[in-house]
């Protein structure tokens, strides 16, 4: 039973980790039918930023976390700008194509930027161990589950009750008489997608002091992203914030039980399945398949 | 027939080539780009002109290379029986891809097939009691070529795998057009314009999308199982996502759609960053920005702009 | 004539999640006969054609065409009963020419198999050749074999809707269904259209299901008329037996306009 709370506690710290990639993305992919596979970039971006100040430059924690929104912010206006305002009119798969080709030249940047040895943000905090009960947990990785519910409340008010919030969520009904009435589409894009890239940039920030960084990384993020996103239905926050908590989960107990082998395929098996039997997702409502 | 000359013309000038250079690094250039010709071409038939997108054509290619591996390993067959194998297996897997993409569109058909892609890949790697891992497998060269008891020639080394390949691509490649050019060529297109119509003139659009996909990913097996017996040794690392991507750029950089776009999509990109010289380390790079550039600005491909100019300059005549 | 009808709707029943979009409808349509559906805007008109072609799968009723059971059957395979279709937005294969748009509705009636054709075998060659000059002499009949090679996006509504008709005679169907086929001609073009319909079924015996909104035309092609409103059959006999009835006005024009005529 205790192991089983350690599985538990592990898949929630990974778990939140996919929340705060996913979330972005389900806003973009959801709302704006942008499918943008650079996302994973964000994230990987996110922890070299926070690394690159803290070991090479010798920053405070909190300066280098300024520098991660500095550098997000920069990139989701980017990405935007290619992939939504550029892209928007075409078919549904240029974005894929050209959100490909942005995640080529980003990694392929940091390769040559940062080299490919992998690396570790180590800080004063790395020794530090929480317990509670029979469960062990690093504080740097006990912060990944505290910073994910504190930012997607966050972020679910902002939704809920400001003008921006509600203006994304009348886009996802229907964009164009959601500009009829007044909403300025352009810009909740441009806002769209430099939340996403935030919040993946945190949650890069967040993990590089938890797995080794290196220029690949965002590669399996991303695709592990999308399996949120489609699992907890498109558009749909919470249901990202509770599929992306069952993935971390279901990979922990996974590992322990079937496999280490097995992680990572397991998401992709349930991707598929669902996209054949319940293409909304496990949260979402019906839609008709085009 | 002036198109048809030129190409056979095309065909003898790159049978000479090993005669005509010194060295092996123009010929295995060339050979990597005709395995490109013919996973491309495959990719097209699909994509292009059945309009089902499939990121998978890395991990069929992958497939078919480890069709060969496993064969060799554990029946101790060679090239001759790795190839129909490898085209068969590949064949099935195509249409296991093919279900899902009966049923969803757009975006989703894509995600489907990147997680396909994912998954095999992941396979590949995780199962090494099968696969053999992040270590690989070995594979030995084509080797002797017998008819009728009497050996005539040994396929091993850097020319002889050339010309084989060489003239799998041309097979393969006249293949591709006479089924582009058939009916069920046409009714790929037609599912890809407009499948609803499709179905209200009578056309199996099923029957339409599971041909298309059979055929990209055995024309992906066949390019694996080749270039596993050249390369003598097969890892997943060969057969990843981006290889995928890469064969979907050529497509898309050529001109999905046109039958001999993807072929120039695939000697540009391939030969464009060889170019590039001291630069080569950025070559990946390179290619990522022409990706973007291509879709962004000009994504009927260059095909697809030279038949624009072509129609814009008859209707000026 | 006493021959079975061509197609059979008995009892048809579709819902749109809350909303009954065709209710309990039964129509016929006999060989050889032009038969007219009508009604206000949402009456459930093209909800039909779709229930019949098959895109739309009913909730309840059943369908019989040339005397089978086919509500079972998807599209492709009722159009290769012989159930051809217009669409009320024009829908045509954009990359390809006119005459390669008239030989690919005429793949279903082709004898020799695909194989043959991958294979390139003279005996598919030469049918192919056939179907092409078939087509050309079909788009002879419409005056416009001059855009047999041109891309179909290159030509006119007008034109366009005339390679629709022409690329559903090809395969010679028993049933063609119109919907509003006149919908955005100018009228010469639908005198032209009124003329072709007509000849039609009587050059070729065609019958025909005609969804429209022009009541001219209605009135000058249909042999018998059904009306619907709101999903339901309000009327079903001769165009100028319908058209006069006060029920249909009604449908059409609504009832709020007698109580303020009588005021």
């Amino acid at each position: 039973m205790d192991l089983l709370l350690q599985y538990l506690a592990n898949g929630i710290v990974n778990g939140s980790n996919y929340v705060l990639v996913a979330v972005g993305l389900t806003l973009v992919f959801g709302i704006l039918g942008v499918v943008n596979f650079a996302h994973g970039e964000f994230y990987m971006l996110g922890a070299y930023t926070g690394l690159i100040l803290v070991i090479n430059y010798g920053l405070p924690i909190w300066a280098a976390l300024a520098g991660v929104l500095v550098v997000a912010v920069i990139l989701g206006l980017g990405a935007e700008g290619l992939l939504n305002k550029m892209l928007k009119e075409r078919d549904a798969t240029s974005s894929i194509i050209a959100s490909f080709g942005l995640a080529v030249v980003l990694q392929n940047s940091a390769l040559i930027g940062f080299g490919p040895s992998p690396m570790l943000m180590q800080t004063k905090y790395s020794t530090i161990g929480v317990e509670m009960g029979p469960v062990y947990l690093p504080l740097q990785q006990l912060l990944i589950p505290v910073a994910m519910v504190a930012l997607i409340s966050v972020l679910y008010l902002v939704l809920r009750y400001t003008w921006t919030g509600r203006s994304l969520r009348a886009m996802a009904q229907h964009a164009v008489v959601a500009r009829m009435c007044g909403v300025r589409v352009q810009r909740v894009a441009v806002i769209t997608f430099i939340v996403s890239a935030l919040l993946a940039g945190i949650a890069g920030f967040l993990m590089s002091s938890v797995y080794m960084v290196y220029p690949i990384i965002g590669n399996m993020i991303v695709l592990k992203a999308f399996t949120v996103v489609i699992l907890g239905g498109m558009g749909n926050v919470a249901g990202a914030a509770a599929a992306g908590l069952l993935l971390g989960i279901v990979e922990s107990l996974t590992s322990a039980y079937l496999g280490n082998g097995l992680r990572d395929i397991v998401g992709f098996v349930i991707v598929i399945a669902v996209l054949l039997l319940r293409p909304q997702g496990l949260f979402g409502r019906t839609f008709q398949r085009s | 027939m002036k198109k048809n000359l030129s190409l056979v013309i095309l065909v003898l000038l790159l049978a000479a080539v090993p005669f005509l250079v010194q060295g092996s690094y123009i010929v295995s250039l060339l050979l990597l780009m005709l395995v490109y010709v013919i996973l491309t071409t495959g990719l097209n038939l699909v994509t292009g002109f059945c309009g089902q997108f499939s990121f998978a054509q890395g991990a069929f290619f992958g497939i078919g290379a480890y069709t060969a591996g496993i064969m060799s390993r554990d029946l101790h067959t060679g090239f001759w029986v790795h190839l129909p194998a490898g085209m068969i297996i590949t064949g099935l897997c195509g249409l296991l891809l093919g279900i899902p993409a009966l049923r969803l569109k757009g975006h989703f058909l894509a995600i489907v097939t990147i997680a396909f892609q994912t998954i095999v890949y992941l396979g590949l790697v995780q199962w090494t009691s099968f696969t053999g891992g992040q270590n690989g497998l070995p594979v030995e060269p084509v080797g002797d070529v017998s008819l009728f008891g009497a050996h005539l020639f040994t396929i091993d080394g850097l020319r002889a795998n050339y010309w084989l390949i060489l003239t799998a691509t041309v097979v393969l490649v006249v293949i591709a057009e006479r089924l582009v050019k058939s009916r069920l060529g046409r009714e790929w297109v037609a599912v890809r314009d407009d499948e609803v119509l499709a179905s209200a003139i009578g056309l199996n659009a099923t029957r339409a999308k599971l041909t298309a996909f059979v055929a990209s990913a055995a024309f992906a097996g066949a390019a694996g199982v080749l270039m596993a017996h050249y390369m003598g040794n097969i890892a997943p690392d060969d057969y990843t996502i981006w290889i995928s991507c890469t064969i979907v750029a050529m497509m898309i950089i050529g001109g999905k759609g046109s039958f001999y776009g993807p072929i120039l999509g695939v000697a540009l990109l391939t030969l464009l960053p060889e170019m590039l010289g001291d630069w080569a380390r950025y070559r990946m790079l390179f290619f990522g920005v022409l990706l973007v550039l291509a879709i962004a600005l000009m994504p009927e491909g260059i095909a697809g702009r030279v038949r624009k100019l072509r129609a814009t300059k008859e209707a000026q005549a | 004539m006493s021959t079975a009808p061509i197609l059979e709707a008995r009892g048809i029943h579709r819902r749109f999640g809350g909303v009954v979009a065709v209710k309990d409808v039964s129509l016929s349509v006999g060989v050889g006969e032009i038969v007219g559906l009508i009604g206000p805007n949402g009456s459930g008109k093209s909800t039909m054609v779709n229930l019949i072609t098959g895109e739309l799968e009913a909730n309840g009723g059943s369908f019989l065409f040339g005397g089978q059971d086919v509500t079972a059957l998807p599209p492709y395979k009722r159009a290769r009963l012989g159930m051809a279709r217009s669409f009320q937005m024009i829908r045509l294969f954009g990359s390809l020419s006119v005459e390669d748009n008239l030989l690919l509705a005429h793949h279903i009636r082709m004898q020799s198999s695909t194989l043959d054709t991958i294979l390139g075998r003279a005996q598919a060659v030469q049918e192919e050749d056939a179907v092409r000059a078939k087509a050309r002499e079909l788009l002879q009949w419409f005056e416009m074999e001059q855009f047999a090679k041109r891309p179909a996006t290159d030509l006119s509504i007008g034109q366009q809707r005339m390679v629709e008709l022409a690329r559903g005679l090809i395969s010679m169907p028993k049933l063609f269904l119109l919907d509003e086929p006149a919908a955005g001609l100018s009228p010469p073009n639908v005198d032209r259209l009124v003329g072709i319909i007509r000849r039609m079924r009587d050059e070729f015996g065609m019958s025909i299901l005609l969804v429209e909104h022009d009541m001219r035309v209605v009135r000058e092609l249909c042999d018998q008329v059904v009306v619907l409103d709101s999903g339901v059959m309000i009327a079903q006999g001769h165009p100028e037996a319908v058209v006069n009835d006060p029920v249909v006005v009604e449908a059409y024009i609504g009832s709020g306009w007698k109580r303020r005529a009588k005021a």
